[in-house]
């Protein structure tokens, strides 16, 4: 059965399964984006920036759910699409790990995610009448602006360097 | 005893209840697929806790049909308190008794089992054993409620705005226990006001409005399909072309040179009718949360007939 010897502001510890999360999750029931999709894309950052490697078990759909006090069908969900996306896989008896081509795709993925995202901020800019050359010139002098700036949190994968 | 069969646990059929002066529910029907939560919502006095009475037998409908786990509440109720969890916002509990002795009277209704599971229900929330409910908090009434609903480990649970007064951690525990159920394939039936939790957890939602539903899908079509546009316009009184089915107006308010709508099912072709529309200066679109979506439904069902139509290009459907 379940314990819950747990302090607040502290997550809960398990002993019938020993895992330590391997992953934070934040998960925003309001912010537009599916439940399940908003798990998937989490999944698929950590997968790209290497908090998740290839052969790392993923939390069981039970233990995620408690942990997140999300529905397990919804966890059942975003793996199933983590599945068909090709990025984790079932190991029999053991749960779900992380392919290893997984870290590839995850960062194509998260290039899209990021792309679609710059996407609607564009059209936004658009929609409001800006020209293609105003828009491109707001862009470069906000890059100019962050460039150096930023800290990058996960080191630079060779993809991403030749991709942008 | 996990249920092999993968249909619905609760259907109900034109299912109507009149009180004195009142029509609680009017012709409502409803299914809930075995192994999933099931969130019920409504303002206060919709309907909810009449459904739920109709459920477990309590009450009899007026009209209609209710079958509960494939029973008739109205001819089988109790194998159906058998096979049930329920907790009520209200837990009625015989106050004089201790925490451990209503765990053992109650255990005389159910299968054997019932006392060890109440008893390590108990001492898992942390609800000390020999003291009596009459000198419980409201949090630790509401745990005991629980551990009782849910020592003979029921096929569905019932849960009648369990969490309303509670602390942010016991009610993390209450909606712990109900994920665990389901985890195991069993069913949650919910009914809440606290829209944030029923996000996170619901399966489907049914929105009770004056005795019908307003919506009834599953969460996750009404994040799809549910968005909140609003329309710039040059004049309030611009007229936009009328939505066509399968798409549908839950709301839609006017404020000065904005209007607002929530739509269900809407379409490109239909935002660029607008956007090509004389006077439209913009069109913009965002997901609705579910809290939008509620207050749509019940504000849109209220204004259908309050309103002038001659304000309003389109009728308000509910459903």
């Amino acid at each position: 059965m379940y314990y819950y010897n747990r302090t607040p502001g502290q997550s809960m510890t398990r002993p019938y399964s020993q895992w330590v999360p391997p992953m934070f999750f934040t998960i925003d029931p309001n912010n537009g984006v599916a439940i399940y999709d908003q798990i998937v894309r989490q999944v698929k950052y950590a997968i790209a920036e290497g908090t998740l490697r290839p052969g790392q078990l993923l939390p069981s759909v039970r233990a995620l759910s408690q942990e997140l006090t999300i529905n397990p069908n919804t966890i059942q969900r975003a793996y199933l699409q983590l599945q068909a996306d090709g990025a984790i896989e079932p190991l029999r008896g053991r749960g779900l790990a992380v392919r290893a081509e997984a870290t590839r795709l995850c960062v194509e993925a998260r290039r899209d995610l990021i792309a679609q995202r710059l996407r609607s901020v564009l059209s936004e800019a658009l929609h409001a009448g800006f020209s293609n050359a105003e828009v491109k010139r707001i862009v470069g002098e906000q890059l100019t602006e962050l460039q150096g700036n930023v800290p990058s949190i996960s080191a630079p994968s060779p993809l991403d360097a030749t991709g942008s | 005893m996990p249920q092999a069969i993968k249909d619905s646990v609760i259907s109900v059929s034109g299912l109507s209840v009149h009180f004195p002066g009142c029509d609680a529910l009017r012709g409502i029907d409803l299914e809930v697929p075995s192994g999933t939560v099931f969130a019920l919502l409504g303002e206060n006095g919709a309907g909810k806790t009449t459904l739920i009475r109709c459920l477990t037998g309590f009450l009899k409908p007026s009209a209609g049909s209710c079958r509960v786990l494939g029973l008739d509440p109205a001819h089988d109720a109790l194998e159906i308190r058998r096979r049930v969890g329920y907790v009520s916002d209200a837990p009625a509990l015989y106050d004089w008794m201790r925490v451990g002795e209503i765990g053992w009277f109650a255990a005389s209704f159910y299968a054997d089992g019932f006392t060890d599971r109440y008893r390590e229900a108990i001492a898992r929330y942390e609800v000390p054993e020999g003291r009596k409910i009459r000198h419980l908090s409201k949090g630790q009434r509401a745990k005991v409620a629980l551990a009782l609903a849910l020592a003979h480990d029921p096929e569905l649970l019932i849960l009648d705005e369990p969490t309303s007064g509670l602390d942010p951690l016991v009610r993390r525990e209450f909606l712990e226990s109900m994920l665990d159920r389901v985890a195991t394939g069993r069913t949650v039936l919910l009914s809440s006001h606290q829209i944030a939790e029923v996000e996170r957890v619901a399966d489907e939602v049914a929105i009770l409005h004056q005795g019908r539903f307003g919506v009834i899908d599953s969460l996750s079509t009404l994040r799809e399909s549910v968005r909140e546009v609003t329309i710039s316009l040059e004049d309030p009184l611009v007229e936009l072309p009328v939505v066509e089915s399968p798409a549908e107006i839950l709301s839609e308010q006017t404020e000065g040179r904005q209007r607002r709508m929530v739509v269900r099912g809407i379409s490109e072709e239909i935002l660029d009718g607008w956007r090509s529309r004389p006077g439209v200066t913009r069109v913009s679109m965002r997901a609705a949360s579910l809290e939008e979506i509620f207050a749509a439904c019940v504000r849109g069902g209220n204004r259908d007939r309050s309103s002038d139509p001659t304000q309003r290009s389109h009728s308000t459907k509910s459903a």
